[in-house]
């Protein structure tokens, strides 16, 4: 081959690549723009009543309320735009109990998995029991890799929600590490629990004895929002602790109860916790 | 709902009179077991009201005589059964055309701090009538109706106007209407003629002179018309002008439509009493008072205003003062408690734009900007302490959160160097981990003070009480008086 054979040959491709390329990105476009058209927001959603007498005390109701309060009618059925809402709410509802955390994200926060004895969701939602129970490999994982006897344990479970993970894990876990930084709080090694309940809490403490507990887990999602968390803190947990001896930060979303505050408030709580010996509904907070 | 209670007072210093009143201000927990704590005040009780006491003056009566004042001051507090050093909380407020005497500000400041621990100092007229409204029971009637309800606190100097619709603050308005801005003797004798209300009567071609002898028939038409071109000015009939001589100072360009009114004020009390027939009738006080409270209703039934009774008339403002100044933060806060309590902190605003807050370089040079004009506004004075509101930062992620404040730390440190203390108030429950991401950033070389769920605006004023129940600080904001449109 002589260099002109040589030139041709490399022109050809470079056409060939950029046509490619191209072709590529157009279809990504059309891609977005799919997604787009179906991304419905807040505004896309909403209706009202049309010219109320009093406007501004619909406002105000609606303000205090994420109810589906004031959003007219047709005849005496709702409207069609809220029927749809309300199934999609309930599909997401659905969806997040379904559902399962993503590796990338645990990984991003360097947290192993352990499983309780609940078998598959099926079972999970018919034996609460079995979710409060860790497998034998778990108490073996977790006696392997964990410190012993730390002032405060990190656990996180996707409960009920899945989704309530994902949406609020990279706002309330980062502010909760700072949160123990400044109250001179130290913590031992993390982990996720699959298929945990509430009470998860009293096994682990057994076998870890932390002087306090923090359970991070999604709730059991509800038409407002499928993405809600609770933060259960537990004094000394272990087996046998009634349930009056658990504090709670329930409502944890970006409608509720901000996740960036609940995080940083858990600090203080865990603080007060240790230097009461105490926690639920004897802490004074 | 189990709660606790701060003491809490309130001194007025009017043109005319001075009253004192203890409250007790009862907070409890709001929120449910399962929220972040939040704690309001939900009770406010007057439990002790000091008769009235006719502000003592001195000199040339441009003065305000402080030793007579204090003494009976002392003498209340015993009579009231108040340790001084059991109040929490309260303001000390002059009003009227005291405010305007030699010595009112230093007396001001000397009298909050010798009141008690958080007894803040309170001044200008738009205070003044956003406390009486407050104290009359307007605000709280605004809650309940539907339209715009203005108080019109009427004293010996002023009338102080503030329109609330359903418990929002639309502005504040305030004439140069009073009982005791012309004085008379029972015989119908001119004994004195305020300054501030001399530019109107020029204008309206009334010649007044100290000695004259005034008939009823004259002294009615001056104070009819007196009434009525307030009326016009707040109906909206005269718009606002800059060179209205009746208007003191305003808030408002426009007036918005009102619905209802209510009088406070020693005018509002003076409308239990009969409307004076003769000069004789009229000058019963020594001034213009019981006529111009009975022309002021005429000319509001003149516009059909619907007039509503005021709970409170006289003691409106000192109500105002002492029950309803001070606010509670949210529960969930970050604060150095030595530094607690600090007091007058002017208001640095910064403004983010919420769908911009991602972007580092727009957060770095809003931020750098705001304090750049602060530098300018505040030229003389570096070091005075202030209090920088962020707007903005609700929703954002803790990863933005925390970005946000390494920005401010680094330029706070290299704008204000001098300085020892940051001050951040949020409107939103964010303050705990802001707090703490400037506690970390840094590293305990200045104190820091985040509080949230405190409402304020560019050019107020905040005084921060020390914590109560190690979760909250008591607050009050203090608008300023507003220039003349």
């Amino acid at each position: 081959m002589n260099q002109v054979d040589i030139q041709r040959i490399v022109e050809k491709v470079m056409v060939e690549l950029e046509t490619r390329v191209s072709r590529q990105l157009k279809e990504n476009i059309d891609e977005k723009e799919c997604e787009k058209k179906f991304h419905y927001t807040t505004f896309d959603w909403l209706t009202s009543v049309p010219n109320p007498k009093f406007p501004e005390g619909i406002d105000e109701l609606r303000k205090v309320t994420p109810a589906r309060i004031g959003v007219w009618r047709t005849g005496t059925r709702p409207l069609t735009k809220t029927i749809l809402k309300l199934q999609l709410d309930h599909a997401a509802a659905v969806d997040a109990v379904s559902g399962e955390v993503l590796d990338s994200l645990l990984e991003e926060f360097g947290l192993f998995t352990v499983e309780t004895c609940y078998e598959n969701k099926e079972v999970y939602l018919k034996r609460p029991d079995k979710g409060r129970v860790l497998t034998e490999e778990a108490v073996k994982t977790i006696q392997e890799k964990c410190v012993k006897k730390p002032q405060v344990q990190i656990v996180v479970s996707d409960g009920l929600s899945a989704s309530a993970i994902e949406a609020n894990l990279r706002d309330i876990y980062p502010a909760l590490l700072d949160s123990l930084k400044v109250n001179g709080l130290t913590q031992g090694t993390p982990f996720f629990v699959k298929g945990g309940r509430v009470a998860c809490m009293d096994h682990i403490g057994e076998i870890l004895q932390p002087e306090v507990l923090v359970l991070l887990i999604g709730e059991r999602p509800g038409l407002v929002s499928a993405n809600s968390m609770s933060a259960y803190m537990c004094y000394r947990p272990r087996k046998g602790t009634v349930e009056s001896d658990r504090t709670v930060v329930s409502n944890i979303h970006s409608g509720g109860t901000p996740p960036v505050e609940a995080g940083a408030y858990i600090g203080t709580v865990l603080r007060k916790m240790i230097e009461q010996k105490a926690s639920g509904v004897r802490l004074e907070l | 709902m189990e709660g606790k209670t701060i003491i809490s007072v309130g001194i007025d210093i009017g043109t005319s009179t001075t009253k004192f009143v203890v409250s007790h201000l009862k907070y409890a927990k709001v929120s449910n077991h399962f929220s972040l704590p939040r704690y309001e005040i939900v009770e406010r009780n007057v439990v002790y009201e000091s008769p009235m006491y006719s502000t003592p003056l001195k000199g040339k009566r441009d003065e305000i005589d402080l030793e007579t004042l204090v003494g009976w001051l002392e003498d209340q507090y015993q009579k009231a059964g108040v340790d001084i050093r059991d109040v929490k909380s309260g303001a000390v407020i002059i009003t009227g055309e005291t405010a305007t005497k030699k010595n009112a500000e230093s007396i001001l400041h000397y009298l909050a701090e010798k009141s008690g621990d958080f007894v803040v100092a309170i001044a200008g007229a738009s205070l003044e009538a956003l406390l009486a409204g407050k104290g009359s029971g307007a605000f709280s009637r605004s809650k309940e109706v539907k339209g715009i309800i203005a108080n019109l606190d009427i004293g010996g100097g002023t009338a102080n106007v503030v329109l609330f619709q359903r418990g929002k603050v639309l502005g504040t308005i305030t004439y140069h209407v009073g009982g005791r801005l012309i004085e008379l003797s029972q015989n119908g004798e001119i004994t004195f003629i305020s300054p501030s209300i001399q530019s109107w009567l020029d204008s309206k071609n009334y010649r007044l002179y100290i000695n004259q002898k005034i008939s009823f028939t004259e002294i009615q038409q001056i104070v009819q018309q007196m009434c009525n071109d307030m009326l016009d000015s707040l109906t909206g009939q005269q718009p606002i002008r800059s060179d209205d001589s009746l208007i003191h100072s305003t808030s408002f360009q426009v007036i918005p439509p009102i619905d209802e009114v209510m009088i406070s004020g020693g005018i509002g009390r003076l409308l239990e009493e009969e409307a004076p027939k003769t000069i004789y009738d009229t000058a019963i006080y020594g001034d213009v008072g019981p006529l111009l409270a009975h022309e002021v209703v005429k000319a509001i039934e003149k516009c059909s205003l619907k007039l509503i009774k005021a709970t409170q008339t006289s003691r409106a403002t000192v109500i105002g003062a002492g029950m309803q100044s001070t606010e509670i933060s949210g529960a969930t806060i970050h604060v150095a408690s030595s530094r607690l309590p600090i007091r007058n902190l002017p208001i640095m605003m910064i403004e983010l734009d919420h769908h911009q807050i991602n972007n580092r370089d727009y957060v770095y040079k809003q931020i750098k900007q705001a304090m750049m004009d602060w530098k300018q506004y505040i030229q003389e004075d570096q070091e005075l302490p202030f209090a920088i509101c962020m707007k903005g930062i609700f929703h954002c992620s803790y990863s933005v959160l925390k970005e946000i404040a390494k920005i401010l730390f680094l330029l706070y440190e290299k704008n204000f160097p001098n300085h020892s203390i940051i001050v951040v108030i949020c409107e939103d429950d964010i303050a705990k981990a802001f707090g703490q991401l400037l506690v970390l950033q840094s590293k305990n070389k200045v104190d820091i003070i985040s509080i949230d769920q405190v409402i304020v605006e560019q050019g107020d004023y905040i005084d921060i009480g020390e914590t109560i129940n190690q979760s909250m600080v008591p607050v009050v904001v203090k608008t300023l008086a507003f220039t003349k449109s």
